[in-house]
C-alpha cells in the first residue's frame, strides 16, 4: 500500500491543499487517502453533557465532507479513499502515514491564526517529524486566501 | 467507574432534594414561642426602598435600658413582637439587619398604655435604608468580575459562577470576625435565593431531550426541509428557519443547533453553497423563537418562575411578535445572502443517497413515545397552571414517564442531565442573591425607577433595548437573573405594568440580544465550533456584521408588537 496523505478540514481554506494532492496523485499515479480528524475542542467553552451524540454527528458530517472530497478526486480521474478519525490531528497524521505507507503528505500552509494548531514554525518541525516518522515526503499547499 | 459516577450524581441529587426540604421548612423557633402568648404583642411590617418585604431584621424592644423582647421579621416583612413585662414607663424599638442602617423609633403613651392593659399595638410599615458599606463594593466587583470571565471566556461558565460564589462565602464567613462589615449572609439563607423550580424544570427537560435527540429526528426534519423545497435554496431557508425555530421553542437552543449545524453543512455543501448563508439565518431563528415558550430559553424559565407567568401566558403574549420578527428575519437573511443562494446547484446522486441515508428516524418507537409525553407535557404546562401545577413538576413527571415507558439505560440518562449547566444555575443563583442582599439591586431599580417614573413605555422601551444591547456583550443569563428584581419592582410601581409586560419586554431584549454577537448566547458558539471544524470560519466580527443588523430588526418589531399588545 502506498499512496498521498491529506489532512482536510473542509471549507475553501481547503481547496488548495485538495489541488495540490489531486495534482500530486496524477502525477505519481497514487490514490489519496483524505483524512479528517474529529475535534470536540470548542465544546470546552459551552455547558454540553452530550458529547457521544455530537461526535457521531461530527463523524458524520466530516464522512460527507470525504465524500464532496472524493467525488471531486474522482472526476479528475484520481482514486480517493476518506478516512475520519478521533484525537489529535499531528498524532493521527503520523499514524495513518504509516497505515497507508504514505509517500507524500500534503499539509496546507495556514494563516497565523492563533485558533490554528500549526503556525508556520511549528508546521516545519512537524513536517520533519512526519518524514522521520513515516519516510514520506512533505509538500506544502500555500493558501491563497 | 460508571457506577460509581451515578451514585455519585445521585448523592449530589439528594443533596439537592435535602436542601430544598431543609431551607423550605426553616422558620424562626421564636415565632412558635410567642404564638402561645397573645398579650402584650407589637405587630408590623418592616420594608426597604422599593417596598419589598424585608426578612431577618432584629427587633428588639427595650424599656429604657433594659431589654424586654426580640423577635426577627418573616419572610413576608412582617413580625410579631411578644414582651415580657408590663412595667415600664417608656419603649423603644431598635431594628437591625445587615446592610441596613439601624434603626430606633419610640413608642407614643397611648401605644405603651395599650400595651400595659394586656393590648396589641399595630405599628404602620416601616422603611429601612440601606447601608452601602465595604461589602456592598466587594460584592459589586465579584459580580461584575464574573460577568467579564464569563464575556470573556477566560474560565468555564460554572467554573466562573462557582468562584464567584466561593469568593462570596469566603468573604462573608472568613472576613466577618475580622470585622462584622464584611458579612454578606449566613449559607442556610444563600440557599433561599436559589429557584428549586428553575433547577428542577432545566433538568427534567435535559431528560425528555435526551431521548429526542437520539431519534434522529433533527436529520430527518433537515432533509425533509430539502425535500420539501424541491432544491429551492430561498424556500429551503425558510422551511430551515421554521423547523431550527420551532424545534427551539421546546427544546433548548444549544441541542438543537448541535443537532441541525452539522446535517446543515452537509446540506450546503451537497448544493454547493456557503453553509454559513443557511446556518446563520437557522442560528438567528433559535435565538429569537425560543422565547415564544416557557421552556424554549433558560431566560424564559427565569423570568416565569420568578414572574410567575405560565406556559400559555407566553405563547399568548409572544408569539405573534416573534413570528413577526421571523419574517423580519427571513427578509433579512434573503437579502444578506443573496448572492451565496443564487450559486447552488443541484445535488449530486451520491450525495443526495448519503443525505437520505442519513435522513432517517433511528429509533421510531421511542420517537412516537416521546411525541405523545411531549404532548402530555404541553396539555399539563398549559392547563396545569389552573391547579398551580409549577413547570418543573411537570418537567420531571414527563421525565419520569418518558423513561419509564422507554426503558433505555439510566445511567446514559443520568449522564445526559447536563450537571455542569445546573450548578452554573445554583451557584448563580448564589451570587445574584448576594447582590441582592447587599443592595445593588435595590440601588439599580431605584435608579431606573427614577429614571422613567411612572412612563411605562419608556420603561418597556429602556427594558428591551438595554437588555438587547447589553445581551451581546455579557451572558444573558445572569444578566436576566439579576435583572428581574428590578423588574418585579418596576412591575410593582408603574401604572399599567401589573400585566406583567416589563417580564415579557426583559425576555424579548434578554434572548433576542444573542443575536448581535458571537458571545451573545451559546448556541451562537456551538454554532461557531461546529462549523469552524467544517472549514467555515465565523469570526467575532463577522457574526456581528450579520447579526447586529439582525438584533436591531427583530428589537425593532418585537418591541412595535409588544407596545401594541399591552
Amino acid at each position: 500500500m502506498s499512496g498521498i496523505l491529506c489532512a482536510i478540514r473542509g471549507g475553501p481554506a481547503s481547496q488548495p491543499t485538495i489541488s495540490l494532492a489531486i495534482e500530486t496523485a496524477k502525477k505519481y499515479d497514487l490514490p489519496i487517502y483524505f483524512l479528517y480528524i474529529v475535534d470536540l475542542d470548542f465544546l470546552a467553552s459551552t455547558n454540553s453533557s452530550r458529547l457521544q451524540t455530537i461526535s457521531e454527528e461530527m463523524v458524520e458530517m466530516g464522512e460527507f465532507i470525504l465524500l464532496a472530497t472524493q467525488t471531486q478526486a474522482e472526476r479528475e480521474g484520481v482514486t480517493a479513499h476518506g478516512v475520519v478519525r478521533h484525537g489529535d490531528v499531528s498524532k493521527e497524521i503520523v499514524a495513518l502515514g504509516l497505515e497507508v505507507n504514505a509517500n507524500y503528505v500534503i499539509l496546507g500552509k495556514p494563516k497565523e491564526e492563533k485558533t490554528n494548531v500549526f503556525t508556520h514554525d511549528r508546521l516545519h518541525s512537524f513536517a520533519e517529524i512526519i518524514t522521520e516518522k513515516t519516510g514520506a515526503e512533505v509538500l506544502f499547499a500555500e493558501r491563497n486566501q | 467507574m460508571r457506577a460509581h459516577a451515578f451514585v455519585r450524581r445521585f448523592l449530589f441529587l439528594l443533596v439537592l432534594l435535602g436542601a430544598f426540604f431543609t431551607t423550605s421548612s426553616s422558620q424562626p423557633a421564636t415565632t412558635h414561642a410567642q404564638e402561645d402568648d397573645f398579650t402584650r404583642l407589637i405587630l408590623g411590617e418592616i420594608l426597604d426602598g422599593q417596598n419589598s418585604p424585608v426578612e431577618g431584621v432584629e427587633i428588639v424592644a427595650l424599656a429604657g435600658e433594659e431589654e424586654i423582647g426580640k423577635t426577627l421579621s418573616q419572610p413576608d416583612g412582617t413580625f410579631i413582637l411578644h414582651l415580657e413585662k408590663s412595667d415600664f414607663e417608656t419603649l423603644s424599638l431598635d431594628f437591625q439587619r445587615a446592610h441596613f442602617a439601624e434603626q430606633k423609633i419610640d413608642l407614643f403613651p397611648q401605644e405603651i398604655a395599650q400595651i400595659q392593659k394586656g393590648g396589641t399595638v399595630t405599628l404602620p410599615p416601616m422603611t429601612l435604608t440601606r447601608r452601602i458599606g465595604p461589602v456592598f463594593w466587594i460584592v459589586t466587583a465579584i459580580f461584575i468580575a464574573m460577568l467579564v470571565v464569563i464575556a470573556a471566556g477566560h474560565l468555564h461558565n460554572t467554573l466562573a459562577a462557582l468562584l464567584g460564589m466561593s469568593l462570596i462565602f469566603a468573604i462573608s464567613y472568613l472576613g466577618e470576625p475580622l470585622s462584622e462589615k464584611l458579612f454578606i449572609f449566613q449559607f442556610e439563607r444563600s440557599l433561599s435565593y436559589v429557584d428549586w423550580n428553575v433547577i428542577f424544570l432545566i433538568m427534567g427537560m435535559m431528560i425528555v431531550i435526551a431521548v429526542v435527540e437520539r431519534t434522529g429526528i433533527f436529520q430527518w426534519l433537515a432533509f425533509r426541509s430539502y425535500k420539501l423545497s424541491g432544491g429551492r435554496v430561498w424556500l429551503l431557508l425558510v422551511i430551515l428557519m421554521f423547523v431550527t425555530g420551532i424545534a427551539s421553542a421546546f427544546l433548548d437552543n444549544v441541542t438543537t443547533m448541535l443537532l441541525m449545524t452539522p446535517i446543515t453543512i452537509q446540506i450546503a455543501i451537497a448544493l454547493g453553497i456557503n453553509p454559513l448563508a443557511l446556518l446563520m439565518p437557522e442560528v438567528f431563528a433559535s435565538n429569537v423563537v425560543g422565547i415564544s415558550t416557557l421552556v424554549g430559553t433558560p431566560t424564559n424559565i427565569l423570568i416565569g418562575s420568578y414572574g410567575n407567568i405560565s406556559f400559555s401566558e407566553f405563547l399568548v403574549n409572544l408569539t405573534p411578535g416573534v413570528l413577526l420578527s421571523m419574517a423580519g428575519l427571513i427578509g433579512y437573511s434573503l437579502y444578506v445572502y443573496r448572492k451565496d443562494y443564487r450559486v447552488a446547484s443541484e445535488i449530486s446522486p451520491k450525495m443526495l443517497e448519503r443525505l437520505e441515508e442519513r435522513g432517517q428516524i433511528t429509533a421510531p418507537e421511542n420517537l412516537k413515545k416521546a411525541g405523545w409525553i411531549g404532548l402530555g407535557m404541553i396539555l399539563l404546562f398549559v392547563f396545569g397552571e389552573h391547579i398551580e401545577l409549577l413547570p418543573s413538576v411537570t418537567a420531571l413527571i414527563g421525565a419520569t414517564a418518558l423513561m419509564v415507558w422507554i426503558k433505555p439505560d439510566i445511567e446514559e440518562m443520568i449522564e445526559a442531565v447536563d450537571w455542569t449547566t445546573l450548578v452554573f444555575f445554583i451557584s448563580l443563583f448564589v451570587v445574584v442573591g448576594a447582590v441582592q442582599e447587599v443592595g445593588l439591586i435595590s440601588l439599580i431599580a431605584d435608579w431606573i425607577g427614577k429614571l422613567v417614573g411612572e412612563n411605562l413605555i419608556l420603561a418597556m422601551i429602556i427594558i428591551i433595548w438595554l437588555g438587547g444591547l447589553l445581551s451581546t456583550v455579557i451572558a444573558n443569563i445572569p444578566f436576566t437573573a439579576a435583572m428581574l428584581p428590578v423588574v418585579g419592582f418596576l412591575t410593582a410601581t408603574i401604572p399599567g405594568a401589573e400585566t406583567k409586560v416589563l417580564f415579557y419586554c426583559l425576555s424579548v431584549g434578554s434572548a433576542m440580544g444573542g443575536n448581535g454577537s458571537l458571545i451573545g448566547a451559546s448556541a451562537n458558539l456551538v454554532t461557531a465550533g461546529i462549523a469552524e471544524r467544517a472549514g467555515y470560519s465565523i469570526s467575532y466580527l463577522y457574526f456581528m456584521k450579520k447579526g447586529f443588523p439582525a438584533l436591531i430588526i427583530t428589537l425593532m418589531i418585537a418591541t412595535i408588537w409588544l407596545l401594541i399588545r399591552f
